[in-house]
């Protein structure tokens, strides 16, 4: 760290005392004319892509480019859910390492992200969605990952607001039980990102917009932005919502289809629920903050859009489906709602790594699962433009699966989201 | 919640309809090869814009209607009936 | 007697010959009908209503309306209830909620003391070691959360929904709204008119005798319009894409609350203003109310809001507060005239105001400082109609930029004028809003080819005066520091210094310091807030935005967003008789079926030893007519279907354009032109429009007419060795072996019901007849089977009978035994792809995939030990422990007296008698075997056929 103060309550307590100024967690740079990689999206993949270059990789002539301010766009509308129960091995590896990297994130950012491990159950209505949690269950097993299936009376033991008595249409069988899985202040994860690789480093533009890709003979040699041209033989595209626009710019095109995902909060109450509730039948999920709301997301929208106005629909359908769940909140007031955008791959997984482009590459197409996957995908684009090829996590995730018919199984349980 | 002017049943709620998106023509089945065959099956303009896209009246008529939309203020213009285009 | 209630008020909305007794903190008080919980509170002199959230400072009332920050207060079981706008009701048990463990002695407000050291996002630079720790700052700080309590035994009320479908809605029923609802109904369009408080009126409500002779000249004409339908007691929430808005009816007879969703052709915001805070030292203390807030508890509620009083004025409501409060006897220590010049620095006192320290220096001792330094603009609805409003230095606020065709703008909202000045402003906004409305309903008539064809009326725009805007001083904070949001006790020094630590952006301030994230949402202090970071960052409002309003508007019940609970689920005709006879209700996606009827196992023997019968109405059920049917079968299906001749049923396979498998079924060639396909239940929908996306977007030149009939047809399956001796006695149908062989279908009566048709398929792999009965009647046929077979020992079975019975048999089921990946080839029904036919769904994928080879097969398998059923999902694996197929489908078979499998392995593991390793869910492994068929009964398939 150069220069930033360690946070703590030692220097908080101080500052307390004098009253002076904390220092700036990010400084204002001038755009330079050259850089040697270029992180398109200051969200939290290319933040923490920024900061694993420099950390792990002493690579630190980047430039992160942002349109708005850092974490505008996925990274600050999400629900902040993380979690690694995934179905396919792959999947569960791969988003264990982000587990664990968010486990310890606090300290190596110095930082505190508020990583709450709550406990992430996802119930199960009917005969076909209790197969497909065991289904995970026994993959997460294998995979070393603290998941299980338990029955209605366990559900009830952990949130006794669900309804678990006898009901026609979708009767809480049971649930995978993800005792690691849980919420995360996710602002607080792009400031710290941001904050380390700024000390690092790494020069963030927000404000800044990327209006073109130069692309000469096959390789990358600049972007063109609102504040001038920069020269780079490395650009990385991390943005969610544009990813196809941006790549587009690069003369790369993209499987991807982008569609709203909305969310919505409540007023806050006194704490009553601890985990992480998901209903797959029912298209929901719903935890609650240490602030007290309830922070609830539902499936994305029926149809493709960049729009993100949210709408009504979504929110009645939401609180029908939560009322099934718990039918004693109805008094609670829904106090805001929003949508951020997801770019949706045919299988559900990420695109990760090169492009027929040399020098752009692509860290895109997470769909509803990009911020659970942020620090693990930093971590994994870092090392694959350190040392010039993807690593074994990320392999099954390449841009050429698609022409080549190898999806990744995601899909198979694809329905069961969040 | 949009409206949608179905010609067959005039304006309508868009939860009457099930969105089926852009659509790629139909390569030949003898003829093609994996990377055509996948551009048709997973690759779309998911431009941000006017996009001409495949809507079906399930709750109505159950017409196939082609229709432009603006993907990012969600207007809607110029639907018809799929098929009408040619004639 | 309350101490603070004044004599009558001429615009007061209280019934004094009506006492009502409610509790407050555990105390008895008295108020009247009419009074708010906060009005008849404040009436017996009460000044605190809550603790703040981060300090816990005492706060009392602020702004008096349902937007009041400090006025949240749980009600019974149900929380964060609004005291300003819930009527007081006998009985009525109110509680604060924000002030454990009493409103009086509150051990929190010791925060106080060390707020210097909870900066903003204090939490993000502490409590990060040691980590084993972090659950235990989780609980401190969750205790924080600044709401009421929710009950789980909460009885939810009655909620409903409305759809309505104005010309024209106007939201807010002020004098402007009035004028234009009046205007646009004039004009011929039908009007809504919403207004949030309980009386329509505004400010007129609350202002002089000259307000009230208006209002009621207003809201006569409203209400002798027959054209305008009027909501009081409810808010605007949202608006949405092609203008669709919804609105909340707060008081409706019967329900709790009422969504309406409006499909508005246009709309017309009318919202008004409303008054923002000042920020200064002290300016959170309870006795320091805004102007307005001042003339509802003196006007409406004849309440006294205090003795001694400072007023602080920059317009005309501040002035008509200090008319307001000379009138009632208040003693108006002094009047601060900002337009002069003048400020508040200070304002003293710990549980109320005491005194108020001036601009000059002077204090002046008091226990009310009135404070009116401009307004907010609501420009909620105008942000959700895509405007963004500009900001007007003169007037201090923001006023609508551009808005879209559908959305108008009138009152104060818009400027500012004389009463008449507004009302013309509304009347014009109002006709010019129907001339819209009328072209667009004009234009949706046509638009159905069965409406009625209607002129588009052709008239001109209609001239809307200007509203221009008075002068008023920009005012947000004074020298001093001080709230700036109320709900999350965010102070102007937080947000300076927030920016000053690089949270530079509006957005990145509002996020890192929570301002207007709060209950309020920023209504009351979004003004403020941008200012003031503004002024961290030498920009003026004209160069920053303001933060974007989301919806809904106000806080909306989600009892109320979901409205009446409506999950409809589909029975079939014959569910009497299951429910009589004690059938065990299994969901399956929205059929409920029988799963058993108590003993599965004995269902599954008398199938195999005599005959049962199941009821299959949910299977899918679409009826094909016209010449090109066959050309249809063989594009959909993967396998072959020219030849079929009349009276044949065959089995099919369909791919999606992937290769996926669809689904599955048999279709039956019934007539020259007339075919009836079968699909999974769950399939029905998804195969009906698969068929119709074919025809219409490939091959309209087709003659094939599909039909969906699920629900036209009961469905019972008879199988069993003793099925043909049972069905023969019902039917006029030949079912010889030679007459009716297997896998053909013949129409005809069955138990008297004419035009049922029967085809001879085995799912079960015995003898059976499955019945498809015209579904008013099918309860008649299951009853005559039961009571014509009961010498046969006939035995009603379930879906799990019927489970056991095909996985005997190695029949897959789509979605349990293939997923979202699996392609046609490995499902032991390889030959039946057919990629020597011109085309059909999905067949280059398939082609591919069949040169590949690499896919998973579906194969049986044996446990060693007989006796263990592993559990479907359990993982195949390598003894380190590599992933290489799962069960799929898994159950003690009563036929053989062992556990069969379904699984599908890797593609190098389908050998028979392959050794293979389960991992049970308890970890432990269980050695099996692979067969050499799918079968693990009658592998020849005699039974069927016999």
């Amino acid at each position: 760290m150069t220069n930033t103060q360690r946070y703590s309550a030692w220097s908080l307590f101080r500052k307390g005392l004098s009253r002076s100024p904390w220092p700036r967690v990010l400084d204002h740079h001038d755009l330079q004319p050259s850089y040697g990689v270029v992180i398109v999206g200051g969200g939290v993949h290319g933040l923490a892509t920024a900061y694993y270059l420099a950390r792990n990789h002493g690579i630190t002539d980047v430039a992160v480019i942002e349109k708005s301010y850092i974490g505008s766009g996925g990274s600050g509308r999400n629900t902040a859910i993380v979690r690694s129960n995934y179905l396919t091995p792959e999947g569960s590896r791969f988003y264990d390492r982000s587990v664990k990297l968010y486990e310890g994130l606090a300290e190596d950012l110095n930082f505190n992200v508020m990583f709450e491990q709550r406990g992430h159950m996802t119930l199960a209505h009917n005969d076909a969605s209790l197969r497909t949690m065991r289904w995970r269950a026994e993959v997460n097993k294998l995979e070393g990952i603290d998941s299980s299936v338990i029955s209605p009376e366990a559900v009830k033991e952990l949130a006794p607001f669900l309804d678990v008595s006898d009901h026609p249409r979708y009767p809480i069988m049971g649930a995978l039980w993800h005792p690691p899985g849980g919420v995360i202040r996710h602002d607080a994860v792009v400031w710290g990102y941001a904050r380390a690789a700024n000390a690092r480093g790494a020069h963030i533009h927000q404000e800044t917009e990327v209006t073109g890709i130069d692309v000469t003979d096959g390789r990358v040699t600049g972007v063109q932005t609102s504040r001038g041209p920069i020269a780079t033989g490395t650009v990385i595209n991390c943005t969610a919502g544009w990813a196809s626009l941006v790549a587009a710019m690069a003369g790369v095109h993209l499987p991807i289809t982008t569609r709203p995902l909305q969310a919505a909060v409540t007023e806050p109450v006194k704490q009553f629920l601890h985990p992480v509730i998901v209903s797959g039948s029912l298209h929901t999920y719903v935890s609650q903050t240490s602030r007290g709301e309830l922070v609830f997301g539902a499936s994305v929208d029926p149809f493709a859009s960049y729009s993100t106005d949210g709408s009504l629909e979504f929110a009645t359908g939401l609180a029908t489906h939560v009322l099934e769940l718990m039918p004693a909140i109805a008094n609670m007031r829904m106090l805001r709602q929003w949508a951020g955008l997801c770019d949706m791959t045919p299988d559900f997984g990420p695109i990760i790594g090169p492009t027929p482009v040399d020098g752009f590459h692509v860290d895109v197409g997470w769909g509803t699962y990009g911020f659970k996957a942020g620090p693990v995908a930093g971590e994994a684009v870092a090392d694959m433009i350190a040392r010039g090829r993807p690593g074994e996590l990320i392999a099954p995730f390449g841009l050429d699966r698609f022409e080549a018919g190898t999806l990744t199984a995601e899909k198979g349980a694809a329905a069961v989201g969040h | 919640m949009l409206v949608i002017i179905c010609p067959n049943c005039g304006p309508r709620n868009s939860d009457e309809f099930t969105y089926q998106g852009e659509v790629r023509p139909r390569p030949d089945v003898n003829e093609t090869n994996p990377a055509e065959w996948r551009r048709y099956l997973y690759m779309r303009s998911n431009k941000a814009g006017w996009v001409s896209e495949r809507w079906f009246h399930v709750s109505g008529c159950r017409r196939y209607l082609m229709l432009e939309r603006h993907t990012v203020t969600n207007e809607i213009r110029d639907v018809e009936p799929v098929g009408s285009e040619q004639g | 007697m309350s101490s603070h209630r004044l004599d009558h008020q001429p615009g007061e909305v209280i019934d004094r010959s009506r006492a009502i007794t409610f509790d407050w903190n555990g105390y008895p008080y008295q108020g009247y009908a009419g009074d708010t919980i906060a009005s008849a509170v404040a009436a017996h002199g009460e000044r605190v209503f809550s603790r703040s959230y981060k300090y816990h400072r005492p706060r009392g009332i602020l702004t008096a309306t349902y937007h009041d920050p400090n006025l949240m207060v749980q009600v019974g079981d149900d929380p964060n209830v609004r005291a300003a706008h819930r009527l007081i009701e006998e009985g009525m048990v109110v509680e604060p909620q924000n002030a454990w463990p009493s409103l009086d002695f509150d051990v929190k407000a010791a925060n106080r003391l060390v707020g210097r050291f909870l900066s903003p996002g204090f939490y993000y630079k502490t409590f990060m070691a040691p980590r084993p720790l972090w659950p235990a700052y989780q609980k401190v700080l969750s205790r924080f959360a600044n709401g009421g309590r929710v009950d789980p035994q909460t009885e939810p009320g009655r909620f409903d929904h409305r759809h309505a479908h104005p010309d024209v809605l106007v939201a807010g029923g002020g004098p402007a709204g009035m004028a234009a609802a009046i205007g646009a109904a004039e004009a011929g369009a039908s009007v809504i008119l919403v207004e949030e408080e309980r009386s329509l009126g505004g400010h007129l409500r609350y202002g002089g005798s000259e307000d009230l002779t208006t209002l009621a000249d207003l809201a006569a004409q409203v209400e002798s319009n027959p054209g305008i339908e009027v909501m009081t007691d409810s808010v605007v929430t949202g608006r949405f894409d092609h203008n669709w808005v919804s609105v909340v009816q707060r008081s409706v007879p019967g329900v709790s609350e009422r969504l309406v969703k409006a499909r508005v052709k246009c709309l017309v915001v009318a919202v008004g203003t409303l008054e923002r805070p000042y920020v200064f030292e002290g300016n959170d203390l309870p006795g320091v109310m805004l102007s307005t807030a001042v003339r509802r508890l003196i006007n409406l509620h004849g309440v006294r809001p205090g003795e001694r009083a400072v007023v602080l004025t920059a317009n005309s409501s501040g002035d008509a507060a200090v008319g307001d409060l000379e009138r009632v006897g208040v003693e108006i220590a002094s009047v601060i005239d900002a337009r002069e010049g003048g400020s508040v620095h200070t304002a003293d006192g710990s549980k109320g105001v005491t005194s108020v320290l001036d601009w000059k220096g002077r204090r002046t001792e008091a226990d009310l400082l009135v404070t009116a330094t401009g307004w907010t603009s609501p420009t909620a609805l105008l942000n959700m109609a895509g405007d963004r409003p500009v900001y007007v230095p003169n007037a201090a606020r923001y006023v609508p930029n551009e808005l879209p065709e559908e959305v108008l703008a009138t009152g104060g909202i818009v400027g500012d004028g004389a009463t008449d000045h507004l009302i013309a402003h509304g009347i014009a906004t109002g006709a010019e809003a129907a001339r819209r409305a009328l072209m667009v309903r004009a234009f949706w008539q046509n638009a159905a080819p069965a409406g009625i064809r209607t002129d588009i009326p052709r008239v001109e725009p209609v001239g809307i005066p200007d509203l221009g805007h008075d002068l008023h001083p920009e005012m947000f904070r004074s020298s001093t520091h001080g709230i700036v949001d109320f709900s999350e006790d965010v102070t102007s020094k937080d947000l300076i210094s927030a920016a000053k630590e690089g949270y530079d952006s509006m957005e990145l301030v509002k996020r890192y310091t929570t301002v207007g994230m709060g209950p309020v949402q920023g209504k009351v202090e979004a003004v403020n807030a941008v200012a003031i970071h503004g002024e961290a960052v030498a920009a003026s409002l004209l160069e920053t935005t303001t933060t974007t309003w989301r919806p809904p508007y106000a806080p909306v019940r989600l009892g109320t967003l979901a409205g009446r609970k409506y999950e409809p689920v589909r029975y079939s005709t014959i569910q009497p008789w299951h429910e009589a006879n004690d059938a065990v209700p299994l969901v399956a996606g929205q059929w409920i079926r029988p799963e058993h009827y108590g003993d599965p196992a004995a269902e599954v023997r008398a199938v195999r030893n005599d005959v049962g019968i199941i009821d299959v109405s949910p299977i899918g059920k679409i009826d094909l007519r016209g010449q090109d049917v066959p050309r249809l079968l063989e594009l959909v299906y993967v396998n072959k279907w020219s030849k079929l001749d009349v009276g044949k049923v065959r089995y099919g396979i369909m791919c999606a354009e992937d290769g996926v498998i669809l689904d599955d079924g048999v279709t039956g060639r019934l007539s020259e032109d007339h075919y009836m396909m079968s699909t999974t239940s769950g399939g029905a929908g998804t195969v009906w429009n698969w068929l119709d996306e074919w025809l219409q977007t490939a091959h309209p030149d087709w003659d094939v007419k599909p039909t969906a009939v699920t629900d036209g047809y009961a469905s019972i399956n008879v199988a069993g060795p003793r099925s043909r001796e049972l069905v023969s006695r019902l039917t006029d149908i030949d079912l010889d072996p030679g007459a009716f062989p297997y896998m053909e279908v013949r129409t005809g009566t069955v138990a008297g019901v004419d035009d049922c048709f029967v085809w001879r398929i085995g799912f079960t792999g015995e003898l059976s007849f499955e019945i498809h009965i015209p579904s008013s009647q099918g309860l008649d046929v299951w009853e005559a089977l039961i009571a014509e077979g009961e010498d046969l020992g006939v035995r009603p079975f379930g879906v799990e009978a019927q489970r056991i019975l095909r996985l005997e048999k190695g029949h897959f089921i789509v979605g349990q035994d293939t997923d979202g990946l699996s392609q046609g080839f490995g499902f032991g029904v390889d030959r039946a792809i057919r990629l020597d036919k011109a085309d059909f769904a999905g067949k280059p994928e398939l082609a591919w995939q069949a040169e590949r080879g690499d896919y998973p097969h579906l194969v049986a398998i044996h446990t060693d030990d007989p006796e263990l059923v592993p559990l479907e999902a359990s993982q195949i694996v390598d003894p380190d422990g590599t992933i290489r197929g799962r069960i799929t489908s898994a159950r003690m078979s009563p036929t053989l007296g062992r556990s069969i499998c379904l699984g599908q392995v890797d593609a190098v593991l389908d050998v028979a008698d392959r050794r293979i390793e389960i991992q049970l869910p308890n970890r432990k492994r269980a050695p099996a075997r692979v067969l050499a068929t799918h079968a693990h009964f009658d592998p020849e398939g005699t039974r069927a056929r016999g």
